[in-house]
């Protein structure tokens, strides 16, 4: 199910006395969410994110706007009656219940409804010649058969006597996805659900988040400030700053084309080199040397912020741009390689081949023009090259 | 080296534990022998010999030796001593423990007025119980409030004359007053520590206010719930002074109808009978053990810390 947001804004309250401001969690937010798709929403610490999975989850109250599932307006329906599934980011499994009844106990709060049947097995109509339909719980029998369905495919079948305290972080986690999948909901939010876990359980968890998924084929929508983490599990991103999206899209689009400077940093890592730099004749420069030359538009001159992604930046001894290289560190499979330039904003990082020849000292770069973008000075620091 | 300082401990440990041999040891161990004791002379501290009989006397399944008319206190404990207080128990601490739930959990809710509320609940706690009980006496005096407004003047609830039955109400009503504040506060300290990222996740798994008290609320609460169950029936075996506050005496006739165990105890030594007192102590000492022995067994299973 499609899921919108439109001119969502969340504000809340300061004290004019005590000269505390109101604080604009998130600002006119405007999205739209794919059905059946795992959606990120990205930023960093304080960026508005569970404020926004919140709204959609009707536990807070947006100060304007309207949210929309589908083609129902759900902006003031109360959470209950919303059909979602919220995992939270700190899990909120209930300590004192088990495995098994922590994921029963959405179920035994559910009402389906269902045809009135006659004693011979047809259907009772009521007085205008409908079926009459009536709602009842659901019975042990049925809450026990969704419930290990659900264990199953999160693979915790054999936690379910145990209590939450009893296990590690990562199976809290299945637990907690058990618990909001097993409903059947028409929206599975996940608020930072890797967080608490270590990088192996991370890394093996997100993965595991993308299958269950792809299984289920629920609209999801992911909170989480690790790019890396966004980037490599959703289908499409957003990436927000304060409140405000700043660019939304396929990840690799977004990372390929970032809107602004902030985008550009966030995305990546290591993180992405900055120069100050300046437009010329329609080609970018970094000090003395051309590092890009316009060819889609013309530009005036001006100053820039120049951005080079560090796998832009290849040693040549013919190359354009110098470098000091300070420290060599090896990871494997490549080097990084951290350096300076007299123009750059913070010390160079960048990666190349395990095999490239590289020493401490200087050394001149090429640098490959589509991984280098140059930013305006002014107002949101837009990408203009 | 731990051996050479040993005695430093043992001098700052001295004052308590000479203050509690003293006060507390001396004289329960006093209790205990003095409770088997025959015919013990309080006076000279003198008795003859070892005996059980001062169990059954106080519970009148054993005749007491002297005179053929028995006095009226033989039947004391029995009849209303055991009764009184086993009502009390057993009505007060239920009731008050929900009451006092329905209260915090309603305080909680309600964060605009919490402190002003907790405030006017804490009142009856930091007031004297017998002043309290003096407040009680005139609402339930036969021409007090309680009879007016029920329209039933001049038939006394806590006054002369009263029926037991009708002094018993009017004693449990004060007696869950008085205990309010208390476990209010407990509570409400304990739902302050509930984590309110539980009941957005009730929200969101769609239960209801009555099936989150019941299946969020009390279990995280039952840490605080074990604690203030087990005080207040400790408290409500050794109920005394709200009878005294209330009543002023041991009965609303010329008897002790309203007579509680401590309440007998009490009295016994009055009259010189200590070794009956002790064996009194002794009982009450046995079924509180018992009871609080049965409370922590039961809520091993109940009781999520
Ligand atoms: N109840 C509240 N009252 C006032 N301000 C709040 C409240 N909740 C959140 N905020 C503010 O709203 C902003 C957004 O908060 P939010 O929790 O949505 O951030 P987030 O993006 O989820 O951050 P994190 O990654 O650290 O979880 C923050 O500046 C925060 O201080
Ligand atoms: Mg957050």
């Amino acid at each position: 199910m499609e899921i919108r947001l439109k001119h969502l804004t969340k504000i809340f309250p300061g004290n004019p006395k005590k000269n505390i401001p109101d604080t604009h969690a998130v600002e006119d937010l405007n999205l739209t969410i794919p059905d059946g798709k795992l959606y990120a929403l990205l930023g960093p610490s304080g960026c508005g994110k569970s404020t926004t999975l919140n709204m959609i989850a009707g536990l807070s109250e947006p100060s304007s706007g309207e949210i929309w599932f589908g083609d129902e307006d759900v902006t003031d329906l109360s959470p209950e009656k919303r059909g979602i599934g919220l995992v939270f980011q700190n899990y909120a499994l209930y300590p004192h219940m088990t495995v098994y009844k922590n994921v029963a106990f959405p179920l035994t709060n559910l009402r389906v409804e269902e045809e009135v049947k006659d004693a011979s097995g047809n259907t009772v109509l009521d007085g205008e010649g409908k079926p009459l339909i009536k709602k009842r719980k659901l019975t042990k029998i049925e809450i026990d058969k969704l419930v290990r369905e659900t264990a199953k495919i999160v693979q915790i079948e054999e936690y379910l006597w145990r209590k939450p305290n009893q296990l590690s972080g990562g199976q809290q986690q299945r637990v907690a996805i058990a618990r909001a999948l097993v409903k059947h909901p028409r929206v599975l939010l996940l608020d930072e659900p890797l967080s608490n876990l270590d990088a192996r359980l991370r890394l093996q968890t997100r993965e595991e988040i993308r299958r269950i998924q792809k299984s289920t084929g629920i609209t999801t929508i992911f909170v989480t400030h690790d790019q890396e983490e966004a980037m490599s599990i959703s289908d499409e991103i957003v990436v927000m700053k304060l409140g405000v999206e700043q660019q939304s899209g396929l990840p690799q689009e977004v990372y390929n084309e970032p809107a602004n400077r902030f985008v550009a940093n966030f995305l990546g890592t290591p993180p992405i080199n900055f120069f100050h730099g300046e437009i010329k004749d329609n080609k970018i420069y970094v000090g003395d040397a051309m590092v890009k030359e316009i060819v889609d538009k013309k530009l005036p001159d001006q100053k820039v912020t120049v951005g080079i992604r560090p796998e832009g930046i290849v040693p040549n001894p013919k190359g354009v741009l110098p470098f000091h290289v300070d420290q060599i560190i090896t990871q494997g499979r490549d080097i990084l390689i951290q350096g300076d330039h007299p123009e750059e904003t913070r010390p160079c990082k960048f990666v190349v081949d395990a095999f490239t020849d590289v020493k401490v000292g200087d050394i001149r770069c090429d640098v490959k023009p589509h991984k280098c973008f140059a930013f305006s000075l002014e107002g949101n620091e837009e990408r203009i090259a | 080296m731990i051996k050479k300082n040993n005695w430093k401990g043992w001098l700052y440990l001295a004052p308590i534990i000479i203050l509690m041999s003293v006060f507390t040891f001396y004289p329960l161990i006093s209790t205990f022998l003095i409770a088997f004791m025959k015919n013990y002379d309080y006076q000279v501290q003198t008795s003859e010999g070892f005996t059980f009989d001062n169990f059954g006397i106080v519970l009148h399944i054993i005749p007491i030796v002297s005179g053929n008319a028995e006095p009226a206190w033989v039947t004391d404990v029995i009849e209303y001593a055991i009764p009184n207080t086993l009502i009390i128990t057993f009505v007060t601490v239920p009731l008050s423990i929900i009451i006092a739930l329905a209260i915090a959990v309603g305080l909680n809710s309600i964060p605009k007025f919490q402190k002003i509320f907790q405030t006017i609940f804490f009142i009856p706690y930091v007031t004297n119980s017998i002043a309290v009980g003096m407040v009680f006496a005139v609402l339930f005096d036969y021409k007090g409030i309680i009879n007016f407004l029920i329209g039933d003047m001049g038939s006394p609830w806590i006054d002369q004359g009263a029926p037991r039955w009708k002094a018993m109400i009017a004693l449990c009503i004060y007696i869950i007053w008085s205990s309010l504040p208390f476990k209010i506060l407990i509570f409400l300290s304990g739902l302050a520590g509930i984590d309110k990222q539980y009941y957005d996740a009730a929200k969101i798994d769609a239960a209801g206010r009555f099936k989150t008290l019941m299946h969020v609320t009390v279990p995280l609460l039952s840490p605080q719930i074990l604690y203030v169950m087990i005080t207040s029936f400790i408290g409500a075996f050794k109920e005394y002074d709200s009878v005294v506050g209330l009543i002023g005496k041991p009965g609303t006739d010329a008897g002790t109808n309203m007579y509680t165990v401590v309440y007998y105890i009490y009295d016994s030594i009055g009259r010189n009978q200590v070794d009956y007192a002790s064996a009194a102590a002794v009982l009450l000492f046995i079924v509180i053990l018992a009871f609080t022995g049965i409370q922590f067994w039961v809520s091993k299973k109940r009781v999520h810390y």
